[in-house]
């Protein structure tokens, strides 16, 4: 029934933090090209950058094991995510201010 | 004072009548009727004065010590640009001359700036929206930082820049009135005038330039005693012209700008239209001193003058002086009488200069600057009183309404007629200049015999080595033998003219063969000092003196202060002129400023003594002359204008000549103005009938071609082709823009669609491009 | 709605606390060798760990996936909730348990707060949705499943090299140590762009005053 290399399953690696990993950034990327509410794409960056940390630790893990250098990349990584966070909903607030809404298809005033 | 402080101060002058001119420029307008004109006398006309007095005082000092030679040859040269090879510098002339000039002129145009207050305060600043009043003496401003540097340059080039700058205020003022026809048209005439006599200039001034290689006037001078003395540059070359060489050439040349400046036949036509100006404005350029300007450049320029030079620059002051004089007998305009006075007296000066009378020439461009401005302000007085009434038929009688006026006029005829008591010196203006003129003429004429210099020089040859200076009869004659050895800045004084053991007689001079004046030149010299008492107080008598001939005029006439002090301020300047100041200065510039040159001269007192000494019946009958005239003039005109009328008559066709100016506008007019015309009409000809014909041919083939070309070619085929390119850009434009939203999730989502096709390409086709990649690195060692 | 998000958030505070009392215990004391020497012989295909993994991964997945699928907002926010607390555990399965701290702590009671203000600030109701056109979510999915395809075969065909038994885990010393030794330029550039964050922040949001 089960398969020959069942065990090989059973031995979590690298590849299968860095599969998750990417399912956060393909989940974050569709949420992003999907939202028009500007918060909502900002979930998606969080969701993104959170693929970022994880494949960081996952190397970290795997591949330098006893370093710490990925894991204080990962460091920075959520740092960088709480400054955007912050300044982009300044922004928001800034968009829902002018414009009224936060829908960013109103916010197109560059469009050639 | 030391070091440079003269030339500082001197520049300073220069330079602040060109600030005056720009802020007149701008906020002339807002400064109102008499705060414009007031501004104009004291920044552009009241500190030059100050500082040209502080300069005179200083510089009488130097010369009492004996520091002014060193002063002058340590003067400073900014060196501006390389014009080629030549050198271009920037520089005051520091000398005598320039000293006195420079007092000169600014006494004058400051009285004649105060003047114009008065004169012009009859004028409305705003005139047809223009600003006539403050721009008038902006221009006058202008007028001044040209005529002051004009004095002060060192170079020549530079002197050319300010000729011509003066040149052109000329033109502003003598068009001041421009919505006058008359007026612009006389300003047009004295600019294309002036031109004509600027190219001879100009050609004068690029054989300085190519043959000379300098532009500094002092440099120029002993280059050209320099190659006199080797029989190089100018005068190596065999070019002749006319029968002249061309060294002659270059001092005709250079003596044709003094032409048209200072209207001297055959270009003195623009002088007398050019009292279409403001009467200041005659009495300051036309008379005092841009005229002058021209005898100023000849008596810079002296030393690059041939011999044959000189005695055609004395050929024309002679006509000049002559003719004009008898055309300003019959002259009834008050102005235009005293322009044509005024060319008479510059052709004496010019006559003087070609004589050699360097000195007397130029003192009396001094005596007649401040007699002739006295006069010509006297005739603005009248003219203003008279409301703008100038022909003196309708005058008569005036000394009562302006009694002023009336003696300072007088003044001035007679200080222009010579008067004086023969064999004193008791005298005025013309009585020593004028006369000195003739003194030296008259030398030139009969005790000359050709290479005089020569004789003399020899005869005192045990001890004269850079000029010797010779006793002769009251005349002297003054002469720099060897100028290469001189060192050109007026050390001859001290040295020289009281002899140094130099030991060698002359070399050889240029100036070894004077020529002896031709007779007629001198005979018609005197015969114009008869003249001149003549129509002077002629003009004095119809215009003061007799009864009243129309009364209208005569109620009307009135003088007041601010027009008539400056008469009497250039009346006593007029006494002054004549006796202490100038002659000293100009004394001491000959030394200098003539030191390759000969100079012939009296001895500075009076010509009596000169001429007197040899001929008792010259000494009356030059110094009597005045008399003569003035009688003749009372006798016709004492009892109103019935004798001259009658005259008149009897001249006939005599009179048609003089009134008509012996026809020279007629035949300018009939030769250079329709000539042109003609011209004109010829070229047209040729225009309408030759090359019409080929541009009218060839502009039907255009056409036809044009025709094919368009139609056909054009808009089937290449517009075709354009058209198409165009709608397929229009067409792709369009489909390029559809993804083109502008929101950025968009743009993301082709960005990652984009992303994902490279992945999948290079999971696809990497391996093979990686060992293509690796095969290609393998084959190189 | 209320409800369904409560009942979310509750199975997920228990996956969160279940991972804690797996994995917690013996990565804190991963200082020590010994210990690391525990779960280095453990951990290579121990079916606790896989099953472990395999849980949070699925979490993982289906939180995410909830933010994508999700239109409401507030929806959104707490499924990220979910998604970075699953994360966290992540952290914590590959013994990164300082991270995985931080990551609950910044992440979830700093970042997800702030967003949730900023949903509050910014929509007069919090209900409101944006629907998106038919072809965007189309494109959108078709070219994140083909990247995801892509990046799976990628990482799955790589072929890494691992380096196995030594991942034992550090101790938040020798983050610290390394954070001021050798990344001190970074850190010190971090600190001055949370303050320049801090600055624009608050320029951005402050009231314009007229």
């Amino acid at each position: 029934m089960l398969p020959d290399d069942f065990l090989t399953y059973l031995t979590i690696g690298l590849t299968h933090y860095l599969v998750v990993g990417a399912v956060l950034f393909v989940t974050g990327l569709f949420t992003m090209m999907t939202k028009r509410n500007a918060i909502g794409i900002l979930i998606g960056v969080e969701l993104v950058l959170n693929s970022a940390g994880v494949n960081l630790v996952a190397f970290d893990r795997y591949m330098a094991p006893g370093r710490v250098d990925g894991q204080i990349m990962t460091l920075f990584v959520i740092v960088i995510a709480a400054a955007e966070a912050a300044i982009a909903v300044g922004i928001c607030i800034n968009l829902y201010k002018n414009l009224a809404t936060v829908d960013v298809d109103s916010a197109r005033k560059l469009q050639g | 004072m030391n070091g440079h402080t003269y030339e500082i101060l001197l520049a300073l002058g220069v330079l602040a009548p060109f600030v005056s001119f720009w802020i007149l420029v701008f906020f002339g307008p807002k400064m109102g009727k008499p705060g414009a004109g007031w501004f104009g006398v004291v920044m552009g006309m009241g500190i030059p004065l100050v500082l040209a007095i502080i300069v005179l005082v200083g510089w009488i000092g130097e010369l009492q010590s004996g520091h002014a030679g060193e002063l002058t040859a340590n003067a400073y040269r900014f060196h501006w640009a390389n014009l080629g090879t030549v050198p271009a510098t920037i520089g005051v002339k520091l000398d005598s001359l320039t000293v006195a000039m420079f007092f000169m002129v600014a006494l004058v145009a400051f009285l004649i700036f105060v003047f114009s207050v008065g004169y012009m305060s009859g004028h409305s600043d705003e005139v047809d929206g223009q600003c006539k009043y403050s721009r008038f003496f902006a221009y006058l401003s202008l007028f001044g930082f040209s005529m002051l540097g004009l004095v002060v340059s060192s170079s020549l080039f530079f002197l050319f820049v300010f000729w011509e700058l003066v040149g052109l205020c000329s033109y502003f003022l003598i068009g001041f009135y421009f919505d006058k026809g008359f007026a612009s048209a006389a300003a047009i005439k004295a600019f294309i005038t002036n031109r004509v006599g600027d190219f001879g200039f100009l050609i004068g001034l690029m054989l300085v330039f190519f043959q000379l290689k300098t532009l500094d006037l002092d440099d120029a001078a002993v280059r050209f005693a320099e190659q006199y003395a080797a029989g190089t540059g100018i005068f190596a070359s065999q070019f002749t012209m006319f029968g002249w060489s061309l060294a002659t050439i270059m001092g005709v040349g250079l003596f044709c700008g003094a032409m048209g400046k200072s209207a001297q036949f055959p270009l003195h036509v623009w002088l007398p239209d050019a009292m279409a100006g403001p009467t200041p404005v005659s009495a300051l350029i036309h008379a005092a001193t841009m005229v002058a300007a021209g005898v100023y450049l000849v008596a810079r320029v002296f030393r690059l003058m041939t011999p044959e030079a000189l005695m055609f620059v004395a050929a024309i002051g002679c006509l000049t002086l002559t003719l004009m004089a008898l055309v300003a007998i019959v002259q009834t305009d008050i102005k235009k009488c005293l322009a044509y006075s005024t060319l008479s007296q510059l052709g004496y000066m010019i006559f003087g200069m070609g004589c050699g009378a360097w000195i007397a020439a130029l003192f009396h461009l001094i005596t007649h600057a401040f007699f002739k401005a006295m006069l010509f302000l006297c005739s603005g007085q009248v003219i203003e009183g008279c409301h703008h009434e100038q022909e003196m038929p309708r005058m008569g009688g005036l000394r009562k309404k302006m009694p002023v006026t009336c003696w300072t006029f007088f003044i001035g005829v007679l200080a222009i007629s010579g008067a004086g008591i023969a064999g004193t010196k008791i005298g005025l203006g013309g009585f020593f200049s004028k006369d000195e003129i003739l003194a030296v003429a008259y030398v030139r004429a009969y005790e000359w015999e050709e290479g005089d210099y020569h004789k003399h020089d020899a005869g005192e040859g045990h001890g004269t080595g850079h000029a010797s200076t010779v006793e002769n009869d009251g005349v002297t004659y003054r002469l720099a033998s060897d100028p290469v050895h001189g060192d050109g800045h007026g050390e001859e004084r001290a040295g020289g003219a009281h002899g140094d053991s130099h030991g060698a007689a002359s070399k050889a001079s240029i100036f070894a063969h004077i020529p002896k004046l031709p007779k007629w030149m001198f005979w018609l010299a005197i015969f114009t000092a008869y003249v001149t008492p003549f129509y002077m107080m002629r003009a004095w008598w119809m215009t003061f003196m007799g009864k009243p001939r129309d009364q209208h005029v005569y109620e009307h006439a009135h003088e007041i202060p601010l027009m008539y002090l400056p008469l009497v301020a250039l009346a006593i300047g007029t006494f002054w002129a004549s006796y202490k100041l100038f002659r000293p200065l100009i004394d001491d510039a000959s030394h200098a400023a003539t030191d390759a040159a000969m100079v012939l001269a009296t001895n500075g007192a009076s010509h009596t003594e000169a001429i007197g000494a040899a001929h008792q019946w010259l000494k009356f009958g030059v110094g009597g002359a005045f008399i003569v005239g003035f009688v003749i003039a009372i006798a016709i005109y004492r009892k109103g204008l019935a004798r001259a009328e009658a005259i008149r008559k009897a001249a006939g066709p005599l009179h048609v000549i003089l009134v008509k100016k012996y026809f020279f506008d007629e035949v300018y007019n009939f030769v250079w103005v329709k000539g042109c015309i003609l011209v004109a009409k010829i070229a047209r000809l040729f225009d309408t009938y030759i090359i019409d014909l080929f541009v009218n041919l060839a502009a039907a083939f255009t056409a036809r071609l044009a025709t094919f070309s368009g139609i056909i070619v054009d808009n089937g085929g290449v517009d075709g082709v354009v058209n198409g390119i165009a709608n397929t850009s229009i067409d792709f434009g369009d489909a390029v823009r559809q993804p083109q939203t502008g929101r950025v999730r968009n743009y993301m989502l082709f960005a990652t669609a984009v992303a994902t096709i490279v992945i999948i390409c290079v999971l696809i086709f990497g391996l093979e491009a990686q060992e293509t990649v690796a095969s290609a690195g393998s084959m190189v060692p | 709605m209320k409800s369904a998000g409560l009942t979310k958030r509750v199975a997920l505070a228990a996956v969160v606390l279940i991972a804690w009392g797996l994995l917690v215990p013996p990565a804190l004391g991963s200082g020590d060798s010994a210990t690391a020497e525990t779960i280095k012989t453990q951990a290579p295909g121990s079916p606790i760990e896989a099953v472990l993994f395999y849980g949070i991964a699925a979490g993982t997945i289906v939180c995410a996936l909830g933010v994508c699928i999700s239109t409401n907002i507030v929806r959104m926010a707490v499924w990220l909730f979910g998604a970075l607390a699953c994360v966290a555990v992540l952290y914590f399965s590959l013994a990164a348990t300082f991270i995985a701290a931080i990551q609950l702590i910044v992440y979830v009671g700093g970042t997800l707060i702030l967003l949730v203000f900023g949903v509050m600030l910014t929509s007069k109701s919090a209900s409101v949705r944006f629907s998106t056109a038919r072809w965007e979510l189309i494109g959108a999915g078709a070219v994140c499943v083909a990247l995801l395809a892509c990046l799976a075969a990628v990482f799955i065909g790589a072929g890494w090299t691992t380096i196995e038994g030594t991942g034992s885990g550090v101790a938040v010393a020798d983050i610290g140590r390394t954070m001021i030794t050798k990344y001190v330029v970074p850190f010190e550039v971090a600190g001055v762009l949370l303050m320049i964050v801090m600055v624009g922040a608050a320029h951005l949001a402050r009231q314009e005053k007229k």
